[in-house]
């Protein structure tokens, strides 16, 4: 036995019996409020089975920190995430596992959203969680002052999308019916003062409480003094800009920092003219309009929270990718030999040097020389955006031209192009190790 | 404000209980009770309007009964006796403790001037309104009530006016005096020169002196530490020359980094397109500027940042950095030391490096 393991699970053992205790109540009062709801039995009986379980079983040997006894992840399963994570595919397999798995909640969603599997799947994931904590490894991650947020996010996110989603599912079968929506439905007006505003007082008073406490017990992550010559490793940003951060690994700074930032400010802030749907004024539905569904959700969902969860867990020293379960050892090796497509195409496929100016040449021939090495990649670039939009108005997305308009489709359009430019540039590093479409160096243009 | 207007339960409730017990001396006869309700009604309507001073409607009167033009003339002459046949706007507490005015003897309806001034100062103006309201019938009545009770008019009675005595003569210093003509140019430069004048006082002569004075001095103090704040009384960077010491110091393939945390410089003697070199790589990635670290064991510069890797010659090979580490000039300095100067930078993607100042052979 680990003496450094057996040393963590004595100090975590506290936290932890704590932790399935708060699980154990968690479903004793769902159980309650079931029983209360509907009078059925089955549902309350299974829960309070559940909360014995967690209470009786889980929470003494959590606090027992017993050598053989301490509750923990079969260790098959922490090799295998580690196998598959951890290993050259990681990002690539996070990636697009989280995809599919949106994917496939999106798909079946009508299952996913129904309460007691909902309930199941939270409880799953915090089992999960718990269970997870014996790992030192992942506890240092997931325990980091610093990732306690991201960790209340997923599960808060999980929240507010089941509830969206679910609302959106029923609203979709009374459409089906000819019924009106829920909100439609139920639309009593209340008054702003006293309801309004006395909600909005107690979620104030309480969120206030619940800062202060966090703020008491868990010490600001603060570290060393900053230093203009010694950068930490790794180095994260803090916790909402790790998506953009992330999106750094695969572009330029200025790209990623200055352009693509800006248009996701623009592009959130055109939604009200692009989106002239009046449906889903003011209820929930998916089937009304699907594609501005999926579009944000896509934007939302997959390009910038899984890329903060990535951020988070997945990334350790020198920027690799680590399992949520691995050491995060500094001396990690991954090879990584990136080259941009001017390489690819002048030295791989046409077996030549890199076009080069003379050294003494003036600027208009350096110039030349630069646009004539990079040809390939304006050439691409210029298709991309200039060629795509009339093809996509001419195919996929013929109804939108036909009722947005021609100003209003080509927005949309770039808005879209740009936005896949991140996932297309993630593809083409993992596949083919591109560095960049167009590297300008000298000028600072890359792409 | 509407607190004012309506009376509390507990108010009423107050000012019913006294009526009950007080009853017999306390109540104004109903002839004064009549017009003191109506004020009342009107000064609650407004409840800003002052507490009125002026006598009240003369208490001979029916109710109801507008007094005539001659009355109120008679009253007016009268003076003082007239308009102390009441206390007036029994809303004013002020008013209602007036004793003077109460226990005028002279008034034919008041009943006990001792009681009354008695009473005047225990009661609230809440029970008067309570008392007064109760007469009248408050809350909405019907037509023959309405019919029946010719005291509730809209108007209160016309108040009578004090006499205002005739106007003297103006006495002749306060007739204007005709501004003698002047025309407009002289009046600018009137102007002109009092403008001059206040600002002279207030630079040299008159009380502003101090003010100005001392705003001018905080101002350019303030101005003076700024511009010192400007310029801290540190170095904020190492010179940008330095000696890092003898050319044989730096063995072949070895990455010196113990210059890097006060300079911000390795120094390397490697090989660069088959030369064996040694030259200085700036510690700055060309990313988005973190400072990576020298990897010994895997031979490469590495970013913890964004994960750029550079080899020992500093070109980039994995990761976003579009550009190889910078290189500094370097030199062999007259003692034979190597010396490093950061105010000159060369990039490789420029062509730089083949300069002879970015390298020392060795
Ligand atoms: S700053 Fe070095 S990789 Fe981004």
């Amino acid at each position: 036995m680990d003496p450094n393991l057996l040393t963590h699970w004595q100090n975590i053992s506290g936290f932890l019996g704590f932790y399935y205790i708060a699980l154990a109540l968690m479903n004793g009062i769902a159980a309650f409020v079931v029983w209360r709801r509907s009078h059925a039995t089955v549902g309350p009986v299974l829960l309070l089975l559940l909360s014995l379980v967690y209470v009786g079983v889980l929470a003494p040997l959590a606090f027992s920190a017993d050598a053989t006894w301490m509750p923990r992840m079969p260790s098959w399963f922490t090799q295998l995430t580690n196998e598959i994570l951890g290993g050259s595919w990681g990002a690539v397999i996070y990636t697009v596992g989280s995809i599919v798995l949106l994917g496939g909640l999106f798909v079946a969603r009508k299952f996913f959203v129904r309460p007691d599997v909902a309930w199941i799947l939270l409880n799953a994931s915090l089992l999960a969680l718990g269970l997870s904590f014996s790992d030192p490894n992942f506890y240092a991650i997931a325990a980091k002052p610093d990732n306690v947020p991201i960790v209340g996010l997923i599960f808060l996110l999980g929240f507010f999308t089941w509830l969206a989603t679910s609302r959106a599912v029923e609203n979709d079968a009374r459409a089906l019916e000819g019924r009106p929506p829920l909100e439609k439905e139920n639309d009593e007006k209340i008054l702003v003062w006293p309801d309004l505003v006395y909600t909005e007082l107690i979620c104030m008073i309480l969120l206030t409480a619940l800062l202060l406490f966090w703020a008491i017990g868990l010490d600001a992550p603060l570290e060393e003094p900053a230093s203009s010559v010694k950068t930490p490793n790794p180095s994260k940003a803090p916790w909402y800009f790790l998506g953009l951060q992330e999106m750094l690994v695969y572009f330029d700074p200025w790209m990623a920092g200055v352009v693509l930032p800006s248009l996701i400010v623009v592009g959130l802030m055109a939604i009200p003219y692009l989106d002239f749907n009046p449906k889903g004024n003011g209820y929930y539905t998916i089937e009304d309009r699907k594609f501005s569904y999926l579009m944000y959700q896509f934007g939302f969902l997959v390009l910038w929270i899984t890329l903060i969860v990535l951020g988070t867990f997945l990334r350790g020293p020198n920027w690799n990718i680590f399992a949520v379960y691995e050491y995060w050892d500094p001396h990690k090796v991954e090879a990584l030999n990136n080259i941009d497509l001017s390489n690819m195409f002048w030295e791989q496929l046409m077996g030549v040097s890199l076009p080069k100016a003379p050294n003494e040449a003036g600027f208009f021939t350096q110039l030349g020389f630069i646009l004539y090495r990079e040809w390939l990649g304006i050439a691409v670039t210029l298709l991309y955006f200039i060629m795509l939009p009339p093809l996509m108005a001419a195919t996929v997305f013929r109804g939108f031209f036909v009722k947005m308009g021609f100003m209003r489709f080509m927005v949309m359009s770039n808005l879209i192009l740009f936005m896949a430019l991140l996932p297309i540039k993630m593809v083409l590093r993992w596949t083919v190790n591109l560095k960049y479409i167009i590297a300008i160096p000298e000028y600072f243009l890359n792409l | 404000m509407a607190d004012k207007k309506k009376m509390s339960v507990a108010e009423i409730l107050a000012a019913a209980r006294q009526q009950d017990s007080g009853e017999g001396d306390a109540t104004p006869s109903p002839a004064e009770a009549a017009p003191a309700a109506e004020e009342v009604v009107e000064s609650a309507a407004s409840a800003e309007s002052p507490p009125a001073e002026e006598p009240a409607p003369a208490t001979t009167m029916k109710p109801g009964e507008r007094p005539s033009v001659k009355d109120i003339l008679a009253m007016a002459r009268s003076g003082e006796s007239g308009a102390a046949t009441k206390p007036a706007a029994p809303k004013a507490k002020a008013a209602a403790e007036k004793p003077a005015a109460a226990a005028k003897p002279k008034a034919p309806a008041a009943k006990k001037p001792a009681a009354k001034k008695e009473v005047a100062e225990r009661k609230t103006t809440a029970s008067i309104l309570a008392a007064a309201r109760r007469t009248s019938k408050a809350g909405p009545m019907s037509k023959a009530e309405a019919a029946k009770q010719p005291a509730a008019k809209p108007k209160a009675p016309p108040k009578p006016k004090r006499p205002v005595p005739p106007m003297p003569e103006k006495p002749a210093y306060a007739i204007p005096v005709e501004p003698p003509e002047v025309d407009q140019s002289r009046r600018t430069a009137m102007k002109a020169a009092g403008v001059t004048a206040i600002a002279a006082a207030a630079l040299f002569g008159s009380a502003l002196r101090l003010g100005f004075t001392s705003l001018a001095t905080t101002l350019s103090l303030w101005g003076l530490a700024t511009a010192r704040f400007m310029f801290p009384n540190i170095l904020t960077e190492p010179p940008s020359r330095f000696k890092v010491g003898f050319p044989d110091s730096f063995s072949p393939g070895v990455v010196e980094t113990k210059f890097k945390a006060q300079f911000g410089v390795w120094v390397v003697n490697g090989s660069y397109r088959g030369e064996q070199q040694l030259y200085a790589l700036s510690t700055v990635c060309t990313h988005l500027g973190c400072t990576p670290n020298w990897l010994e064991a895997e031979q490469k510069f590495k970013c913890p940042c964004h994960g750029s890797g550079f080899y020992k010659d500093g070109i980039n090979f994995e990761g976003p950095a579009p550009r190889p580490l910078e290189r500094y000039a370097i030199r062999i300095a007259d003692d034979g030391q190597v010396e490093i100067d950061k105010s000159r930078r060369f990039q490789e993607e420029m062509g730089q490096w083949s300069d002879p100042a970015s390298f020392v052979s060795v």
